[in-house]
């Protein structure tokens, strides 16, 4: 596959990470941004993100300087009539998308694959402001996009089967397993973990065990690397109840019904990681802070 | 017919358009310090002066264009047209057990070439690189891939075997490949010739020391044994490869610091070796100049280096039961000679002794640094892998 630069527009988390997981790989990207200063930032949170890595000698600095000269940011989006492919990756609300679509279809050539990364969202729905429904299609990425290796590749009822298909090679390209979805509320991923953490939080509610043993309960017991609880503080409450309403506005099934629990802490402004607690509690850079002081002083001790 | 050979190492492309009707290079190359600051081309046609730029070149996509566009430059170049180039002959470094021979590349041989990334993680993808690199710019040209590993295939079971469950052989092909066959096979004909006496008889240490480095016993003109292994990561101490190391330190690394595999991946591959030790380079030539200058963990790095050397040259003599020749070759092997004379100090006990003198003035080409006295053969011989490559490339195309 000959493909030559990459759009990605919006320099949020995810835009951050999928620029960086593609430039990684060898390709041009284009990260745009509404403003050159957004745009900028972007930069600046994937080269503290490749730092860490070093630190951790998963990546070197010359990978870092090869990362880095390949992505440009911009706030022009006219630069897309210049496109094979854009991955939109701005807020997952339907408006803003729909319109962000309309613009891309206006600005690129009709041959440009315009891909949506979205967690719940319906591609047809986006797809049905442009005049190309069958070269739109969802790459939903998980983060942190350059450590997880999958990538849910989402068919609309229009995407073609060549879009499909290139997509599929792309998501290979930059070393991600394509996982197919034909587009229903939640995917896959989302479908299946998040009443999983729901459950969770049920079992917390009724007083039936700890974070620390319900967490320590799957991960050794079923070999997650991190349990229910820190995944949903990782993920953010918020997202994780947004994540709930959305399936049961689109399911109507009652499994899908936020637990009360979570309800509670997310109108608490209790959102895991990123506030500093959820179900666990965490230091100004994310990391946890073990409350586990009396026990080692008993350790100390025997 | 002329043949574009393309050697893309971990930091380097080298490159030589060799007519193959008389086995004379019209021109040859390399782009050096890919990724690195003030990255490199060095082009020389054989009719015209040395060009050399500097620019940043920052990945082995980039660097074959450039050598492309250099072969055909009006003022620098040695051919008019791309038609010109019969075929492309691609190093290769891992063949798997699948690839015991060169092979033309179809779609279906580059599934199996991507197949085999995770075996070398280091080169695989670059060599892949530089065939999609080449297709993509000579689309008329065929390529062919020639494997590291093909001159190793002949090691006996003994030495290719690891002591696990053999199971694991038999069901991932675990077992020892060796690397940098071309370079072992090319140095250990010259050698003989050098010697004067017909392969078949001699028993030979290769020693190629590069940014990658391996050592080879070659037994009558075949590979017995070699010390990079499944990965090219085994065996002595490289630029940022760590070499030989008790597997369990990786566990528990892996467990204490809670890395990743990649993490883990890159860690023995890029973070150790020369610049894990010594916390300043991963080039042989800084780390000598940081030794002179009294860098504490240059000097430990240096000494890790040619200890390793030293004892593989120990080990192989005793499995060969005998030794006719020591070959130094590869960058760092054919240009320093401080590293030669610390690899063979003290070791007349072998019947190794090498003339000090003659040691520190050889510049460049083929030379004898061996004692008069001395029972084995010391020798620096420039490596070129280029050429082994094209002749196999062009027995390949004409095959059909």
């Amino acid at each position: 596959m000959a493909l030559q630069s990459v759009f990605v527009i919006g320099a949020g988390v995810m835009g951050c990470g999928i620029a960086e997981t593609i430039a990684s790989h060898g390709i041009e990207v284009y990260l745009i941004d509404k403003t050159t200063r957004l745009a900028e930032k972007g930069i600046k949170t994937i080269s503290e993100n490749i730092d860490r890595e070093i630190e951790r000698w998963g990546l070197t600095n010359s990978d870092k300087r090869a990362i880095l000269s390949r992505i440009h940011p911009s706030s022009d989006l006219a630069l897309v009539s210049e496109a094979q492919m854009v991955i939109e990756a701005i807020p997952d609300r339907l408006e803003p998308k729909q319109e962000l679509f309309d613009e891309l279809d206006r600005l690129s050539p009709p041959s440009t694959i315009l891909v949506t990364n979205t967690s719940t969202l319906s591609i047809s729905e986006i797809g049905a402001v442009t005049r190309r429904p069958e070269k739109i299609i969802g790459m939903h990425f998980l983060n942190p996009v350059t450590k997880v290796q999958i990538v849910e590749v989402v068919r609309g009822l229009r995407t073609s089967d060549e879009t499909y298909q290139y997509i599929r090679e792309f998501a290979e390209l930059i070393n991600k397993k394509p996982i197919l979805v034909h587009e229903y509320p939640g995917y896959v991923t989302t479908r299946i973990i998040v009443p999983l953490l729901n459950e969770a939080m049920h079992v917390l509610m009724e007083g039936i065990s700890t974070p620390e043993d319900i967490d320590n309960a799957m991960k050794l017991g079923f070999g997650f690397n991190v349990g229910p609880l820190a995944l949903a503080d990782m993920m953010g409450l918020d997202e994780v109840m947004a994540w709930m309403e959305n399936l049961i506005g689109e399911l109507s099934d009652h499994k899908y019904n936020p637990c009360p629990l979570l309800r509670k802490m997310v109108r608490a402004g209790h959102l895991g990681v990123k506030t500093g607690e959820g179900f666990f509690k965490y230091d100004a850079d994310g990391h946890r802070i073990r409350n586990n002081v009396v026990g080692a002083k008993a350790e100390v001790e025997e | 017919m002329n043949i574009l050979v393309l050697n893309c190492g971990s930091s380097s492309v080298k490159y030589q358009l060799i007519d193959m009707d008389k086995e004379f290079a019209l021109a040859k190359g390399s782009v050096e310090r890919i990724g690195m600051s003030a990255s490199v081309l060095t082009h020389n046609p054989h009719d015209k002066p040395q060009r050399k730029i500097s620019r940043e070149i920052l990945d082995h996509i980039q660097a074959i264009d450039q050598v492309i566009a250099m072969l055909l430059s009006e003022e620098h170049g040695v051919i008019n047209d791309k038609s010109e180039i019969d075929a492309v002959g691609h190093r290769v470094v891992h063949g798997g057990e699948q690839f015991e021979k060169p092979v033309l590349v179809t779609k279906d041989i580059m599934v199996e070439l991507r197949n085999l990334i995770e075996l070398a993680p280091l080169h695989n993808p670059h060599n892949i690189r530089g065939i999609n690199a080449a297709g993509a710019n000579l689309e008329n040209a065929p390529s062919v891939a020639v494997f590291d590993t093909a001159f190793h295939s002949n090691i006996p079971d003994h030495a290719y075997i690891y002591g696990i469950p053999y199971q694991l052989y038999t069901k991932y092909g675990i077992r020892r490949y060796g690397f940098h066959g071309p370079s072992h096979q090319f140095v250990s004909e010259q050698a003989a010739e050098l010697i004067g006496r017909p392969l078949e008889e001699l028993k030979i240490i290769t020693c190629h020391l590069g940014n990658g480095a391996s050592i080879s016993a070659v037994d009558q003109g075949k590979s017995v044994d070699t010390s990079m292994g499944f990965t090219p990561l085994e065996g002595l101490l490289m630029g940022t490869r760590s070499g030989d190391l008790d597997p369990a330190i990786i566990l528990h690394i892996m467990a204490r610091e809670e890395l990743s595999l990649h993490e883990a991946n890159t860690l023995l591959n890029k973070h150790s070796g020369l610049y894990g030790i010594s916390g300043h380079s991963s080039d042989v030539r800084e780390i000598l100049e940081a030794v002179e200058e009294g860098h504490t963990n240059a000097k430990l790095a240096l000494n890790v280096y040619c200890y390793r050397i030293k004892k593989y040259i120990g080990s192989y003599t005793a499995a060969m039961g005998g030794l006719d020749a020591i070959v130094f070759t590869g960058g760092v092997g054919e240009n320093a000679a401080q590293i030669r004379s610390q690899c063979l100090t003290d070791m007349a006990f072998f019947g190794i002794t090498i003339d000090e003198k003659m040691n520190a003035s050889h510049s460049s080409g083929i030379g004898k640094i061996s004692a008069e006295d001395s029972n084995v053969g010391v020798m620096v011989i420039p490596t070129n892998e280029e050429l082994v490559i094209a002749r196999e490339t062009k027995r390949i195309i004409e095959k059909g």
